[in-house]
């Protein structure tokens, strides 16, 4: 009992590491519950991105390049992308629901456990289909030529940053439900954004309109930076995606922070899956 | 009214109450709107990034690329996702009650579906010619022929695509998880000529490609708007009433297999 | 000590109002016209350790908002409450470990997984240590009999079973208070029972504060000592078990059956229902003694059964709101005998235009 303040900052580290540690092997194993269902989902991630890959393999193989980006540079983007948004809805599946999760009165749940709600939150779900997603982005990266243990594992470590990125812009597009009532339609909205500006070239897009994409839109952050990083096997890109990373981290978690206070429950019953 | 009037017109109410009941959810469709809206914005991008100081390709000037790109995506998002509610309605059980109805269940679900689709993709076809006229120039639209065969077109496309993906739901008759199909049906007509025009792929899957429906769906209203002369219009068109034709008695066929599928079954 | 205590502790929600038809939802996205609903108006309470404290009224008359605010989940508009001597708003987290609620259907089982797996997963939630977590754990599933399931799929379970599983989850992390709303909201009379049985002995042998929501007058009857009505977000009774079945036993319902047919008569007093051979009283005891009601009906004729009930408690309760609904006396005087705020209240809800 007493007030968790009193104990020495490691060990609540700990306590929280252990946590979200059982808490991904409990959603996992719910999640294998129903593997059939898994497989397909896998399957049909890979399908779409499969159909992209073959629609860029089409077009280059007419024009050589698009905007400075060759086949292998628009492969990059198509790997770390996907690898990220798995990775992000992976081990935090519910970023997406938040706004759903709320307008049900389901943030109860969470309200009542000794624990932060936006990392309870966030954690306590996996999506299936993202396990697809961040298999397709290693498998196209151990396809691409040009792979070396240092550039996987530049890879590996801008796949987190990406996906610290990607769970921190969802989360703050969905906490807006805390001052809409509901937020789909911009959650949405926003969502299309993110992704369609991440797949394709930067380059085809006006200068004018490429500081969205270091700023509200972080494509540059999960895409375009880590493909330059990437080619030139640079690790100073580091220095600026940790950073941006934590800097989006902080501010999408403070907007929740502000939204719960205007929490307003429900009535709804249900079960958790 | 006669006999006749009596039969359509329940198809026609039906049309008419979900185009209400569409209505009624304006978000909806101005989510589908956005998407597609940056969707054409995206790929207006990439086509004036690959033609800026380059010659046609395959046939196809920039201009031509980007009105393919638009009136292809309309028949995708106009027409693409009947699937998901109608596999939805197979697996819900809804289909026990509905058979018992008095009216052709095929007819029945297409005057449903498309009184919502058809408003839908005219409201698509609007924002695309807008978007077009900004990003790619005039409308490419030069008679009062080529917008009737537009039409025409798209309006036998997205009957293709209600049938063929009605016939896919309806797998639910044998397979309880049949997402999978429409996946690869979807990602399949994306590929073959709504991307990009039918002529960039390589010769051999062009040629492979004219065996499936798919270049009715997508390619046969687009390449109407950019490339019209009325002989290949009329060839398009035909083709697609061919398509229209084998993929209504696909839909039939797989009713009544599944029905009687259903019946043994004891429902 | 209390455990629970508020002071004029109110909530006021503000909501969208939802219009129908396109034209009206367009407009909504413009210029959204808002409605404030005033869910608990500055309530009083105090609970003290060990109680099972019965909180009722109809629906929306606040119950869960009250719960809500006291459990940390809704921070109030007015007012202020401290339980287990912590700010449930601001201590959250703190008072998290200490408290557990059981809200309805809604369930902190994993539907999916045998309870084993949720119980490891609250056994990290709550930072129980593993050798404690085996203890506790080995401790309520001897203690609730739920040995057979820990393994089975909650899905596959009973309602009966999973209801004993939920309880023994929620007793983990030895909680000081239980918040129960509705409980057995959708439950057959088995699993009923055996919730009321659970409830009775964790206070008992734990010592367990118990706050209950509930329709169920089952529920309350059986369990509970003490009773808050709430209706309009206000506290209109707030009295022991005990007397309130007291009122409920100053009315009696007398039923006779005779051998053959009678018409007994009794000053004063209609019958509420009559049949040749039978007749049922609504009997008033303040105003006629019991005793001599029985007489008259004796003297009627030759008695083949003769019944005496107290008026159930469901009906006095169901008296006591409507008796606030039309203003009646009783529920003036049931709210000054509580003690809370008896100004009139605003209309429970206003519309009021405002831009987004």
């Amino acid at each position: 009992m007493g007030k968790g303040g009193a104990r020495p900052w490691w060990r609540t580290a700990l306590s929280c590491m252990r946590f979200l540690a059982t808490s991904f092997v409990v959603n996992v194993q719910s999640a294998l519950e129903y593997r059939t269902n898994f497989l397909i989902q896998v399957f049909g991630m890979a399908l779409n991105n499969a159909a992209f890959a073959a629609f860029w393999a089409v077009l280059l193989s007419r024009t050589g390049s698009v905007g400075g980006y060759v086949f292998t540079d628009v492969m990059f983007i198509w790997a770390i992308v996907p690898a990220a948004f798995g990775l992000a809805h992976a081990l935090a599946g519910n970023i997406r629901s938040i706004g759903q999760i709320v307008q049900r009165g389901e943030l109860d749940v969470y309200l009542l456990q000794p624990r932060d709600v936006w990392l309870n939150l966030i954690t306590s779900r996996t999506v299936v289909s993202a396990w697809g997603d961040f298999l397709y982005g290693f498998l196209v990266i151990a396809l691409l030529p040009g792979l070396s243990p240092g550039r996987f594992a530049l890879f590996c470590a801008m796949t987190l940053t990406g996906a610290a990125i990607l769970v921190a812009a969802f989360s703050a597009a969905e906490s807006l439900v805390f001052f809409m009532g509901d937020s789909s339609s911009a959650s949405g909205a926003f969502t299309e954004f993110l992704l369609s500006f991440s797949l394709y070239p930067e380059t085809v897009f006006d200068r004018g309109m490429r500081w969205v994409f270091y700023t509200i839109v972080p494509s540059g952050f999960v895409a375009f930076v880590p493909l330059a990083a990437y080619k030139a096997l640079e690790w100073r890109a580091l220095a600026l995606l940790v950073p941006a990373s934590l800097a989006y981290t902080a501010a999408s978690y403070a907007l929740f922070r502000l939204g719960l206070r205007r929490y307003e429950s429900g009535n709804q019953v249900g079960t958790r899956s | 009214m006669s006999p006749l009037a009596l039969v359509l017109r329940k198809y026609l109410v039906a049309a008419f109450v979900s185009l209400r009941n569409k209505a009624a959810y304006p978000g909806n469709l101005l989510g589908s709107l956005l998407s597609y809206a940056i969707f054409v914005f995206v790929f207006s991008r990439i086509w004036g990034t690959i033609y800026s100081g380059r010659a046609p390709i395959a046939g196809y000037d920039g201009r031509m690329a980007i009105w393919y790109f638009i009136i292809a995506e309309v028949t995708a998002f106009g027409f693409g996702r009947f699937f998901i509610s109608l596999a939805q309605d197979m697996k819900s059980g809804q289909v026990a009650y509905l058979l018992s109805r008095p009216y052709d269940f095929v007819l029945y679900h297409y005057a449903d579906r498309m009184g919502a689709a058809i408003p839908e993709a005219a409201v698509l076809l609007a924002l695309g010619l807008s978007m077009g006229a900004t990003f790619a120039g005039p409308v490419p639209l030069a008679s009062i022929a080529q917008a009737f065969f537009l039409l025409l077109s798209l309006l036998l496309a997205g009957s293709i695509q209600f049938l063929l993906q009605f016939s896919l739901a309806m797998t639910a008759f044998w397979v309880e998880e049949n997402t999978a199909f429409f996946w690869i049906y979807q990602k399949l007509s994306l590929v073959v000529g709504t991307l990009v025009p039918l002529e960039f792929l390589p010769a051999i899957a062009q040629r492979l490609a004219w065996f499936t429906p798919f270049p009715s769906i997508a390619y046969a209203p687009a390449r109407i708007a950019v490339a019209y002369t009325p002989h290949e219009a009329l060839r398009l068109a035909g083709l697609q009433a061919a398509w229209l034709l084998a993929s209504a008695l696909l839909c039939k066929a797989v009713f009544a297999l599944g029905r009687s599928r259903l019946t043994v079954q004891g429902g | 000590m209390a455990v629970i205590s508020a002071r004029g502790l109110g909530k006021t929600f503000r909501t969208k109002v939802k219009a129908e038809g396109f034209a009206a939802s367009v407009r909504g996205l413009v210029r959204p016209v808002w409605r404030s609903i005033e869910a608990v108006r500055g309530i009083d309470l105090e609970v003290e350790e060990g109680e099972v404290l019965a909180f009722l009224g109809p629906n929306e008359a606040g119950k869960s908002t009250t719960i809500k605010m006291l459990t940390g989940i809704l921070r109030p508009s007015l007012g202020s409450a401290t339980v287990l001597g912590l700010d449930p708003s601001r201590d959250r987290v703190a008072l998290a470990r200490s408290i557990a609620a059981v809200f309805g259907q809604r369930s902190q089982l994993w539907f999916h997984l045998p309870p084993s797996d949720s119980f490891r997963l609250l056994g990290a939630v709550y930072e129980i240590d593993g050798r404690e977590l085996v203890r506790r754990q080995g401790e309520l599933v001897e203690r609730f009999g739920i040995g057979d399931y820990m393994d089975v799929p909650v899905r596959k379970l009973s309602l009966g079973e999973r209801v004993r599983c939920e309880f023994a989850a929620s007793l983990l992390h030895a909680p000081r208070i239980i918040f129960l709303d509705e409980p057995t909201i959708g439950m057959d009379v088995v699993a009923k029972r055996e919730i009321r049985g659970l409830l009775e002995e964790v206070n008992k042998r734990d010592r367990v504060t118990i706050f209950l929501t509930s329709h169920d007058i089952g529920d309350i009857e059986k369990v509970c000592k003490r009773a808050i009505i709430i209706h309009h977000g206000s506290i209109i009774v707030d009295e022991s078990m005990k007397s309130l079945k007291h009122r409920a036993m100053s009315r009696k319902i007398v039923g006779v059956k005779y051998a053959a047919p009678a018409r007994p008569d009794i000053p004063g007093l209609e019958p509420i229902k009559r049949t040749q051979d039978a007749v049922r009283y609504e009997v008033d005891t303040g105003r006629h003694r019991i005793e001599e009601v029985l007489r008259f009906l004796v003297a009627a004729g030759e008695v083949l059964d003769i019944t005496v009930e107290d008026e159930p408690l469901e009906n006095i309760i169901a008296g006591i709101f409507e008796g606030e609904d039309r203003g009646a006396s009783l529920a003036a005087a049931g709210r000054a005998a509580a003690g809370t705020r008896t100004e009139a209240a605003p209309p429970p809800a206003r519309d009021e235009g405002r831009e987004a």
